[in-house]
């Protein structure tokens, strides 16, 4: 081995390039957001609202408000944004969603654009299934629901304020039906930027019905007489299954009930439609998948609504990348110089008989295979607990992507040279023991010793490959991960049958530690990727608690990488080790610090909330802050948000404001000029109601300013009204 | 795999026997029922057999009811085909304490003031003949022909809507039915999707 050495160092990072794309191909096969929504993410963000509408009155109750909202305040030439209805629903009653089910109407909305503004198809978000009396079950929406759009803007826009309009219909009902609408506009372009009703948009986002089964579920549909058995796979055990149809006009469909892995549809008084649209709904371990599909019999969804499922096609392209990747592991340092010794070995082993050298490949690549097989049995394993305690490894679940994200950078560190993973000798003695005999024993397990020896090389790869196989049903780990091996096994069959092709093997050298740093980037780059989907399902605070543990995580790996080698002293090691220590608890006591909720009840600011808290003769504190000022965030979590200012709030009964200037609201920038500041961090205090005017603090505060300021406030109050 | 599919048998099984409980099926014989009507006169279906028979399932507050009376639609209906010999039979499948669950004189009180020109306004507060019949809506329209068998199960028109303008654009598939089926023609639109408020049946 040592002549090897350190060429086995270079060996580990070619496999990469072809493993990576397997991987992604695996990801691409499973994940639904289309990247052509990324600008669309990134863009998001804005408010302005027009409400008009007639009022539906019941019992003196206003029983649907309908409201058009944008996701954007400015829209510019060419931009897509999102355009809705939310509807806000007194409680106990509905309404309906695109199919009403036995009775009610579905929701309608007429968008009125201006000439070129071009509305794409509406987006329902999952509605309930409702019983009501009689055995009657509808579809529909409580409390407050958002339909909404993308728009296309034309790529010319006229000048000034553009005004959008959209008709609403809706029936409402409880025990009794109510029909409503009401024309709805709402101006943009009028003078405001930045984004709009972010909130809203996110969350009734993130419960439409995604195109397309996730990755790991599939689901069919069989003709059964005259219904239509809608079957789910892949599913987990005890799962709850729905499907909630689209059925074409004028079909009526009896309610759809779970049998097993299936739910059971039929027409009411005709044949099974030989297509079926709708919702398929998933509910395991507290979880929810919705996504839509339409169905043919005959098992393959009929063209998925726009998404990927794991086809036939995804599966082959699959498998096609992993041979490739198989293939390539062999050009990694560890890998390559090993090539030429072990065929060597096979040729003078068989002597005159050129057949055995063939068969002992054969073992010695079932070998490498068993070693896979293991591999893909462990993924299996961990999928099946993780599903069990009710861990989704998918992406619509964050940690499972945080998680994901964490290991692509541990390994793109790895390739960059920062730290390097060691095979421990004493976990691969026994197999060494194993793999000294001769004959086809002896070759088998020279195959699996020849596999764990080039995981150093290997596992930025596999590593990352296997993590994406979560996602997998089992067969499809398993023919991946097989289909790696027979990529890594290749060269060695055919090398044993033509050992003069060895000559072709490229020379081992400087250039696979350049190759191995240029596919760290590669991970780099699919780490982009996932950080984007953080940050679609966390927002920006995801984002940024995914940089904050990738940093930490470079900080552990490059410690271990510079003082915890093979070669470093025993003092070094524990030194490491401790400094490690002393990382993970300094992180986790920060987040703790930085995300603890305020002690106090702040209230948004505005002049009507200020004006409003002034009438009623308290004493008001207003915070003036921004979440990108770091002096306001000090000075709220070490002078405010300590418990003598609580105390002292609550004593004298003080109503505390916070006006966030973060996207710059001209109402507080007027208040800011007014008292002469141009920016935040401002502080006031006003002692008592209207008719004193607030104490300003100075910018920098402590505990004891602000109490000062209080103390000064409530005397100049005490001495007006006694001079009155 | 066994297992599962027999578990599917079952399942399919047991939904069919659930879907046969509930609702008609065109082509077949529509059940018998008896039921007072609001002067307290009691009517068999049976009674009827030899002649055509309109069913609809009416409940006054229900605004998609009203558009249908409010614009004089379902009248008109009724006055065509009464005069061809049809029987129109209005049932209230109301449950007490339920919308639209009035005492027979205040249903005759509203019938009155909007003119209208059905045989009789039939009550079953229990819902059992609208289980029985699988309504679902307020419209849901049935028609029986001479021979006892149903003809048509669905909507009264085309268009879902409570817009009294919407009446003069829609198809009205119960006229359509009539008059085909009345002729002899077969009915091209046995089955349509009903709409209206659910039928407000006890809890």
């Amino acid at each position: 081995m040592n002549p090897l050495f350190p060429i086995r160092k270079l060996v580990t990072h070619c496999a990469s390039l072809a493993l990576c794309r397997a991987s992604l191909a695996l990801c691409r096969a499973s994940l639904a957001p289309r990247p052509a929504s990324l600008g669309l993410a990134i863009a998001l963000l804005m408010t302005g609202t027009v409400i008009s509408g007639r009022a539906q009155v019941v019992d003196g109750r206003q029983l649907v408000k309908a409201q058009l909202v944008a996701d954007t305040q400015h829209i510019e030439p060419g931009q897509k944004f999102r355009l809705g209805v939310l509807y806000t629903i007194e409680p106990k009653w509905h309404i309906y969603w695109q199919y009403a089910g036995d009775a009610g109407i579905p929701t309608q909305i007429d968008w009125q654009l201006p000439p070129g503004f071009q509305a794409g198809p509406l987006q329902w978000p999952l509605p309930t299934r409702e019983q009501e009396p009689g055995g009657l079950e509808v579809f529909d929406y409580n409390n407050e629901v958002l339909l909404f759009t993308e728009v296309q803007a034309p790529q010319q826009l006229p000048a000034g304020p553009i005004e959008l309009a959209a008709k609403s219909n809706w029936l409402v009902c409880e025990r009794q039906c109510v029909p409503g609408d009401a024309q709805l506009s709402l101006k943009l372009n009028d003078g405001a930027q930045g984004p709009a009703n972010q909130d809203i948009f996110t969350k009734y986002s993130a419960s439409v019905p995604k195109p397309g089964a996730p990755a790991g579920y599939s689901v069919s549909m069989k003709p059964s007489d005259s219904q239509m058995v809608v079957e789910f796979a892949g599913v987990p055990q005890g799962s709850r299954l729905d499907f909630f149809p689209v059925p074409p006009e004028n079909v009526v469909l009896n309610h759809g009930k779970q049998a097993g892995n299936s739910v059971v549809l039929s027409v009411d008084g005709g044949a099974a439609l030989d297509r079926l649209k709708g919702v398929a709904v998933v509910e395991s371990n507290g979880k929810t998948d919705a996504f839509a599909v339409e169905l043919q019999p005959g098992g393959q969804p009929a063209a998925n609504v726009g998404g990927v499922s794991t086809d036939l096609v995804g599966v082959l392209q699959a498998v096609a990348f992993a041979l490739i990747g198989g293939l390539i592991l062999n050009v990694m340092p560890c890998v390559l110089p090993v090539i030429s010794l072990k065929i060597f070995g096979f040729v003078s082993e068989a002597g005159e008989r050129p057949d055995k050298a063939f068969k002992l490949a054969l073992v010695f690549s079932a070998g490498i295979l068993g070693c896979f097989a293991v591999l893909a049995a462990i993924v299996t394993f961990f999928r099946a607990i993780g599903a069990q305690v009710g861990w989704g490894f998918q992406f619509q679940d964050y940690r499972f992507v945080l998680a994901i994200a964490c290991l692509v950078f541990a390994f793109a560190l790895n390739l960059f040279g920062v730290f390097e993973l060691t095979v421990s000798a004493r976990a691969t003695g026994g197999l060494a023991k194993l793999a000294a005999g001769g004959g086809y024993g002896g070759a088998f397990f020279q195959g699996a010793f020849a596999t764990i020896l080039a995981t150093p090389c290997t596992a930025p790869f596999l590593g990352t490959a296997s993590a994406f196989a979560f996602t997998q049903p089992a067969w499809a780990t398993f023919l991946i991960f097989f289909s790696i091996g027979i990529g890594m096994a290749l060269p060695y069959l055919l090398l044993a049958v033509q050992p003069k092709w060895l000559r072709y093997l490229p020379k081992p050298g400087e250039w696979m530690v350049r190759l191995k740093q240029l596919l760290g980037f590669l991970l780099l780059a699919t780490l982009l990727w996932l950080s984007w989907i953080v940050g679609r399902l966390r927002g920006v605070d995801g984002m940024v608690e995914l940089g904050g543990l990738l940093l930490i995580i470079g900080l552990l790996a490059w410690i271990k990488g510079s003082f915890w080698t093979p070669v470093s002293s025993v003092r070094s090691r524990v030194l490491a080790a401790m400094s490690m220590v002393a990382v993970l608890v300094v992180a986790i006591g920060s987040y703790l610090f930085v995300t603890a909720p305020s002690g106090l009840s702040w209230q948004a600011f505005s002049q009507q909330s200020l004006d409003k808290a002034l009438q009623s003769g308290r004493p008001v504190f207003v915070d003036f802050t921004a979440d990108w000022c770091i002096t306001c965030k000090a000075n709220e979590r070490f002078a405010l948000d300590t418990s003598a200012v609580r105390e002292a709030f609550a004593q004298n009964q003080v109503v505390v404001l916070r006006a966030d200037w973060t996207h710059g609201d001209p109402e507080i920038t007027q208040i800011l000029k007014e008292h002469g500041r141009a920016g935040v961090p401002m502080y006031l205090f006003y002692p008592g109601g209207k008719d004193h005017p607030p104490v300003v603090l100075p910018e920098l505060i402590s505990s004891q300013t602000v109490l000062d300021a209080m103390k000064t406030g409530s005397k100049t109050v005490a001495d007006a009204r006694k001079a009155s | 795999m066994t297992i599962r599919n027999l578990c599917l048998v079952f399942g399919v099984l047991a939904f069919s026997a659930g879907a046969a409980l509930a609702g008609v099926e065109v082509g077949q014989p529509a059940p018998n029922f008896s039921l007072p009507d609001t002067n307290g006169q009691t009517h068999q279906l049976s009674q009827y057999k030899g002649k055509w028979v309109v069913l609809e399932w009416y409940q006054p507050d229900c605004p998609f009811v009203r558009k249908h009376y409010g614009s004089g639609n379902m009248q008109a209906l009724q006055k065509e085909f009464t005069a061809k010999g049809v029987v129109w039979l209005s049932i209230d499948s109301s449950a007490p304490g339920q919308e639209g669950n009035y005492p027979a004189d205040k249903l005759n009180e509203i019938a009155s003031g909007q003119g209208v020109a059905r045989t009789a306004l039939l009550l079953d507060p229990d819902g059992k003949v609208g289980h029985a019949y699988g309504a679902k809506t307020t419209p849901d329209m049935y028609i029986i022909n001479p021979e006892g068998k149903l003809v048509y199960e669905g909507a009264i028109d085309s268009k879902p809507t409570t817009a009294v303008a919407d009446l003069k654009t829609a198809t009205n598939y119960v006229k359509v039915a009539l008059d085909d089926s009345m002729t002899g023609k077969s009915v091209s639109q046995t089955v349509t999707r009903p709409y209206g408020c659910s039928v407000k049946y006890a809890q």
